[in-house]
C-alpha cells in the first residue's frame, strides 16, 4: 500500500532549485548504475532533454532492461525509474514514461512464465498507475455521442428540437479506478493498461525510438511470436541486441523461445493500445519506420482479434489497418492552399 | 479603373509567360532578367511603366511572378518593400464606412469595390508571403504572417462579409489562408494555436465551399484523434440555445466525422472511404457499437459494397451485443450468390450460433465452410474455424435427439478441440472449453489437466481457469484442495470481482458440510453487493444489472440452503429478497413448491410447482420435484411421473436427483432392473457432480 498511500501529485511545478536538485542527484544515481554517461557531460542541452532523447543513452537504458533478470525487485535501474517518476518532475516524469513500452511489453509475458522476480517492474507500474488513479479522482471517463438531429457545436439542425432534454448515447471510455497495492494478476491487464493511458497522454512528448518499442512489442503480445525481437530481448546479453542476425535464427533458446507467449489481450489492454497505434499511423510527427513498424503492429493485432472472434476489436483493428495501407498506398492529395493558378503562364491582376 | 482591373481569364495557349493588367499586356522576359540581376526597383518601375500600375500593385506582381518562378527567396525580398500590414491598415477605416455608407446609398459602390479589389490584391500578396515562408521551411513566421491575414479580414469585415459583390482575389485567398494556418500551427508544433485555429476556420464565417469546409473539418478531426495532445474542449460560451458542445478531443471528432457523412449523403461532397474507417476507429474505440451500426444504416445504397456493408453492421451489432441482428446480416452476405466464403463472416456467424443450442446446427455448417476455407494466407484461421467447430457442435450435443447422436456428436467436438490445439497450441481458448468439455463427460483428470494448463499460459490471469479448477476438484469431491484453489484465486482478485468466487466458496462450504461458514460467506458477500451498489451508484447501467443477477443467486442459495436446514422462516426470508430482483422466476417458484412440501403443504406445494412449469416448461428441477410428487401418490400416477423425469434427463442429463427420481419409479413399478441401473446412474453421477455446472465458466 506504500505506493499510494505516498503524497504523489507529479507533473506539477514546484520550486524551480528543488526540480535542478532532483535533476542532478537523478542524474548522478543513474551515472552509478549505467557507468559514466558522455552525452549528459558534453552535451550543453537541458539534461533532462538528453535524458529523454539522447538515443544512445536510451539504447543503454533499453538493454538494461531487456537482461533477463531486469524486472526483479532489487534491480538498481527499476529502483532508479521508480524513485526518478516519484520525484515529481515533470521532465524526468517523461523520460520515465518513455520507457513504458519496454516496461509493460516485458511484463506481460514474463508474468505469465513467472520465470524471474517482476516486483521491480510492478513498482513502477503501479507507481504510473497510481498517478493516473490521482490525476482523474478515480472517476470513470466518459464520452457522450451527439444525436445529428439536434443541433451542434458545428451544425445546425433543420428539424425543430422536439425533446428538450436531448438523449445522449454514452459510453465508458475508461471505467474508474479503485486503488491497488499489489499486482494481483487478475488485475494486470488493467494496470499496465492504465499505464498505457497515461502514457498517450503524453505521448507527444514521446521520442519515437520510444513507440517504436511500443509497436514492436504489440507483435509479441498478439502472437507470441517475439521474432527478432524476442530473441533479442531475451537473449538479454548487449551483443546479442546490438548484432542483427548473426545465426541468430539457428541457435534459438528453447528455454528462452518458451517465454515468449502470447499475452490476453482484454479490452482493458487492447484499447489503449490501439489508440497509441492510431497516433503512431495518423498522428503528426511520424516517420516511415514508426508507421512500418505501427502497421505490422496492427496487423497482428488485427490477426489475434481474428483469432478470437472479438467483433470489437476485429472493427477497431480492421479500420485501423485499412487506414494504415490508404495512407501508403494512395497517392498525397493536391496542395489545396496553393493558388488557383500556379501553373498558368499568364499573370493577370 | 476597377472595371480593367477586373480578373482576366482569357489563357494564353502560348508558354510565354505573360503580365496583364489595365487591358495591357507584356511579357515578363525583360522584367526577370532585372530580377535575376537582383534589380527589384528596376523591374518595379518597368512595370509600373508597361501597365501603369502603382507601387503595391506592381510590388504584389512581381512578387507573384517570383513565386510563380519559384525564386522564393526573391519573392519575400519583392514582399518585404512594401509594408503590407500598414496598407492594410491604411485601407480598413475606408472600407469600413463605406460598407456602412454603401448600405445607405449605392452612389459610391465603384470606389468600394476598388478598394476591397487593393484589399484583396494585399491579401494575396501577403498570402504569397506566407506560401513562400512555408516553402522555404520558415514555417513559424509562415504561421504568423497567415495569422495576419485572418485578422485583418475579420477586423475589416466584422459583419462579414459587405453584400456588394465580392471580389474574386478576396474570395479566392481568404479559405486558403483559413485552410492553412490550422496546418502550419501543427507543423510548427505549437498544438494549442493549432486547435483554435481550427476552431476559427469552421466556427467563424469566411465564406468556405463545402470541399474546403469538409476538409477542414476531416483534418480537425484527424488531429483531435490522433495527434494524442488534449484539446481543451470548446468553451460554452460557443453554446447555442440547447446545442451539443463536445467536451473532449473524441467527442469532438466524432461529431465532425458524422457531419462530414452527413455532406456525403446529402450530395454536398464527394465520398471518402476513410472517413467511414476513422469513424469506425472512433466508435469502437470508445465502445459505441450500436451508435456505429445506426450510422452504416443510414447509408444510401451504392455507397459501399453491400456485403461489407452488411458485415461491418454485423460486426457493430455483435459489439453492441445485439447477436440475433447480426446474425441476419451474416445470412445475406453469406448467402450462396454473395460471398459464401468470406472468413470473417462465417467465423463470426459461427461463433454467434455457437452460443444458442437452437442455431447450434446451422453453427457447423459455417465452421465447417470457414475450416474449409482457411486455406493459403489464412491458414492461419484454421485453428478458430476448429474452435468455433467445436463449440457448436457442443452445443448441438446439447439438444440431440437420441443418446447415439449424443454421444456421436461429442467425439466430434473432442476431435474438432484437439485439431484446433493443434493450430493454436496454448490457445487458452481452445483450452478452457477443451477442459469444460471433458469435465462434462466425466474425464476429470483431462479435464484438470486443461485447466492448470489454462491457468499457466494465462499467468493466472483470468478467473475462469481458477474456477473450472476448483471445479473439476470439487466433482472429484476433494472439497479442501477446491477450496484452497478458489483462496488462491480471491488472492489474485480484487474485492469487486470476487463475487463468483465466494459464492463458489460457500457452495464448497456446504458440500463440507459447514453450513455455518457457507452462511457466513454469504454474508460477506451480501456486504460487498451492497457496498458496490453504493460506490458504482447510477441504476440501470450493466454493471449495476450484473450485480443484481449475482445477488438474486445469494439470496436464492441462501433459501435453499435455509430451507435445507429446515429453518423456513429465514429461508421464507430470504426467497422473498430473490423475489424481488427476478420477480417472476420459475426457480423461486419450485423453491417454494420445496418449502411447503417440507412443511407438509403438499397442495400448495403443487400450487407452486404448476406455476413455475407455466413459466418455464424446461425448468428440469420443477419436472423432477413433480415427477417425485406424482409418484408418491401412488402407482396410477406413475407412468406420468416417469414421462416428467424423461424430460427433465432430456434436458439434464448428467442431473443425479433425476436419475434417483426415475430409479425409484422403476422401482414402485417393479422394474428391478431398470431401477439399478438408475440408481448407479445416480450413484455415479454423485462422485462426480461439480457444485456448479462446468459450463458456466465460459
Amino acid at each position: 500500500m506504500s505506493l499510494i498511500d505516498e503524497d504523489n501529485t507529479p507533473f506539477e511545478t514546484s520550486d524551480p532549485s528543488d526540480l535542478d536538485l532532483k535533476l542532478k542527484t537523478s542524474i548522478e544515481t543513474l551515472t552509478q548504475i549505467l557507468g559514466p554517461i558522455s552525452s549528459l557531460s558534453s552535451s550543453s542541452q537541458d539534461p533532462s532533454l538528453t535524458l529523454l532523447h539522447d538515443p544512445n543513452l536510451t539504447q543503454t537504458i533499453s538493454n538494461h532492461l531487456k537482461l533477463p533478470n531486469s524486472g526483479a525487485g532489487d534491480n538498481n535501474l527499476c529502483r532508479w525509474l521508480y524513485d526518478t517518476f516519484q520525484s515529481s518532475h515533470p521532465d524526468l516524469q517523461l523520460v520515465v514514461l518513455s520507457f513504458l513500452p519496454i516496461i509493460g511489453g516485458l511484463y506481460l509475458p514474463r508474468a505469465i512464465v513467472r520465470a524471474a522476480s517482476l516486483a521491480g517492474f510492478e513498482a513502477i507500474l503501479l507507481a504510473l498507475y497510481a498517478h493516473e488513479t490521482t490525476s482523474r479522482d478515480g472517476q470513470p471517463i466518459t464520452v457522450s455521442i451527439p444525436d445529428l438531429s439536434n443541433s451542434s457545436l458545428y451544425h445546425e439542425s433543420k428539424a425543430p428540437v422536439k425533446n428538450k432534454a436531448v438523449e445522449l448515447n454514452m459510453a465508458i471510455m475508461s471505467p474508474s479506478l479503485e486503488p491497488h497495492g499489489t499486482v494481483r494478476s487478475t488485475k494486470r491487464a488493467r494496470i499496465v493498461g492504465v499505464a498505457l493511458e497515461l502514457y498517450y497522454k503524453k505521448i507527444a512528448s514521446m521520442p519515437i525510438t520510444s513507440k517504436i518499442e511500443f509497436c514492436k512489442f504489440c507483435l509479441v503480445w498478439a502472437d507470441g511470436n517475439g521474432d527478432e525481437l524476442g530473441k533479442k530481448a531475451s537473449l538479454g546479453d548487449e551483443e546479442g541486441m546490438s548484432t542483427t542476425s548473426n545465426g541468430g535464427e539457428e541457435k534459438s533458446e528453447p528455454k528462452e523461445e518458451k517465454s515468449w507467449r502470447r499475452v490476453p489481450l482484454p479490452w482493458e489492454l487492447l484499447q489503449p493500445a490501439l489508440r497509441i497505434l492510431g497516433h503512431c499511423l495518423m498522428g503528426p510527427n511520424r516517420t516511415k519506420e514508426l508507421t512500418d513498424a505501427a502497421l505490422a503492429a496492427t496487423n497482428s493485432l488485427h490477426v489475434r482479434a481474428l483469432q478470437d472472434v472479438d467483433s470489437q476489436a476485429i472493427l477497431a483493428t480492421g479500420s485501423l489497418l485499412r487506414l494504415g495501407t490508404m495512407a501508403t498506398e494512395t497517392s498525397p492529395e493536391p496542395d489545396h492552399t496553393e493558388i488557383r493558378d500556379y501553373m498558368n503562364p499568364v499573370i493577370s491582376l | 479603373m476597377s472595371e480593367s482591373l477586373v480578373y482576366d481569364e482569357v489563357e494564353n495557349p502560348s508558354t510565354v509567360r505573360e503580365v496583364c493588367a489595365n487591358g495591357l499586356r507584356m511579357e515578363t522576359s525583360a522584367v526577370e532578367a532585372k530580377l535575376d540581376e537582383g534589380n527589384i526597383q528596376e523591374a518595379e518601375s518597368s512595370l509600373r511603366e508597361g501597365l501603369s500600375l502603382n507601387f503595391e500593385e506592381a510590388r504584389a506582381l512581381l512578387g507573384r511572378l517570383e513565386y510563380q518562378r519559384g525564386n522564393l527567396d526573391s519573392a519575400l525580398r519583392v514582399f518585404d518593400g512594401i509594408d503590407l500590414h500598414a496598407a492594410i491598415q491604411r485601407l480598413q477605416p475606408s472600407i469600413v464606412t463605406e460598407k456602412r455608407s454603401s448600405r445607405r446609398s449605392h452612389s459610391n459602390e465603384s470606389v468600394s469595390t476598388g478598394s476591397q479589389h487593393a484589399t484583396g490584391l494585399l491579401l494575396e500578396a501577403i498570402y504569397l508571403k506566407v506560401k513562400s515562408l512555408q516553402k522555404l521551411g520558415m514555417i513559424a513566421e509562415a504561421a504568423q504572417e497567415c495569422k495576419s491575414i485572418l485578422d485583418a479580414v475579420e477586423t475589416i469585415f466584422q459583419s462579414g462579409i459587405p453584400d456588394v459583390q465580392v471580389e474574386n482575389k478576396l474570395q479566392e485567398t481568404v479559405p486558403k489562408a483559413v485552410e492553412l494556418l490550422p496546418e502550419l500551427w501543427r507543423q510548427v508544433g505549437n498544438y494549442q494555436e493549432t486547435v483554435s485555429a481550427y476552431r476559427r476556420a469552421l466556427l467563424s464565417q469566411w465564406g468556405l465551399d463545402d470541399d474546403s469546409c469538409g476538409r477542414i473539418q476531416k483534418a480537425f478531426a484527424l488531429f483531435l484523434l490522433y495527434s494524442g495532445v488534449e484539446a481543451n474542449p470548446p468553451s460554452l460560451a460557443s453554446q447555442v440555445d440547447d446545442s451539443y458542445v463536445p467536451k473532449n478531443n473524441i467527442e469532438e471528432a466524432i461529431l465532425l466525422l458524422m457531419i462530414l457523412l452527413k455532406k456525403f449523403h446529402f450530395g454536398k461532397m464527394k465520398w471518402d472511404p476513410s472517413v467511414m474507417e476513422h469513424l469506425i476507429y472512433a466508435f469502437s474505440i470508445c465502445g459505441q457499437a450500436s451508435a456505429l451500426a445506426s450510422q452504416i444504416e443510414e447509408f444510401l445504397p451504392g455507397v459501399v459494397n453491400r456485403c461489407d456493408r452488411w458485415n461491418t453492421l454485423a460486426l457493430s451489432y455483435s459489439a453492441a451485443g445485439q447477436n440475433k441482428v447480426a446474425l441476419d446480416l451474416l445470412r445475406k452476405s453469406l448467402h450462396k450468390h454473395e460471398r459464401p466464403d468470406d472468413l470473417l463472416g462465417l467465423l463470426l456467424a459461427a461463433r454467434i450460433c455457437s452460443e444458442d443450442s437452437l442455431l447450434a446446427f446451422e453453427g457447423v455448417g459455417y465452421a465447417r465452410r470457414a475450416v474449409a476455407n482457411a486455406v493459403g494466407k489464412d491458414e492461419h484461421l484454421k485453428g478458430v474455424g476448429l474452435r468455433v467447430l467445436g463449440h457448436c457442435l457442443r452445443k448441438q450435443a446439447k439438444v440431440a435427439s437420441s443418446d447415439t447422436e449424443r454421444s456421436h456428436l461429442q467425439s466430434e467436438v473432442l476431435k474438432s478441440f484437439n485439431e484446433a490445439i493443434a493450430f493454436e497450441r496454448d490457445n487458452p481458448d481452445i483450452l478452457i472449453e477443451l477442459g469444460v468439455q471433458y469435465a462434462e463427460q466425466r474425464n476429470s483428470n483431462a479435464a484438470l489437466g486443461c485447466a492448470k494448463q489454462f491457468i499457466d499460459v494465462t499467468g493466472g490471469s483470468l478467473l475462469k481457469g481458477w474456477r473450472l479448477l476448483a471445479l473439476v476438484l470439487s466433482a472429484q469431491q476433494r472439497y479442501s484442495e477446491a477450496e484452497v484453489v478458489i483462496d488462491a484465486a480471491l488472492d489474485e482478485t480484487a474485492k469487486w470481482e470476487q463475487g463468483p468466487l465466494l459464492k463458489m466458496k460457500a457452495k464448497l462450504e456446504i458440500a463440507q458440510l459447514k453450513p455455518m461458514d457457507a452462511i457466513e460467506t454469504y454474508r460477506f458477500l451480501l456486504a460487498l453487493f451492497q457496498a458496490q451498489r453504493k460506490s458504482f451508484g447510477s441504476p440501470g447501467s450493466h454493471m449495476v444489472q450484473v450485480e443484481d443477477d449475482n445477488e438474486f443467486e445469494v439470496w436464492f442459495d441462501l433459501a435453499k440452503l435455509y430451507s435445507r436446514l429446515s429453518q423456513w422462516k429465514d429461508a421464507e426470508i430470504c426467497l422473498e429478497k430473490a423475489e424481488a430482483f427476478k420477480p417472476h422466476s420459475a426457480s423461486i417458484l419450485h423453491s417454494e413448491g420445496v418449502m411447503n412440501e417440507g412443511r407438509g403443504q403438499i397442495e400448495e406445494a403443487w400450487l407452486a410447482y404448476l406455476h413455475a412449469l407455466i413459466l418455464d416448461p424446461e425448468h428440469a428441477p420443477t419436472l423432477i420435484s413433480i415427477g417425485e410428487l406424482l409418484r408418491k401418490k401412488g402407482s396410477m400416477s406413475l407412468p406420468v411421473a416417469r414421462s416428467f423425469l424423461c424430460d427433465a434427463l432430456r434436458l439434464e442429463p448428467t442431473n443425479r436427483a433425476a436419475w434417483y427420481c426415475l430409479g425409484m419409479i422403476h422401482k414402485d413399478d417393479g422394474r428391478t432392473a431398470d431401477a439399478s441401473d438408475c440408481f448407479q446412474a445416480a450413484a455415479m453421477l454423485a462422485e462426480s457432480d461439480p457444485i456448479e455446472s462446468f459450463s458456466s465458466v465460459l
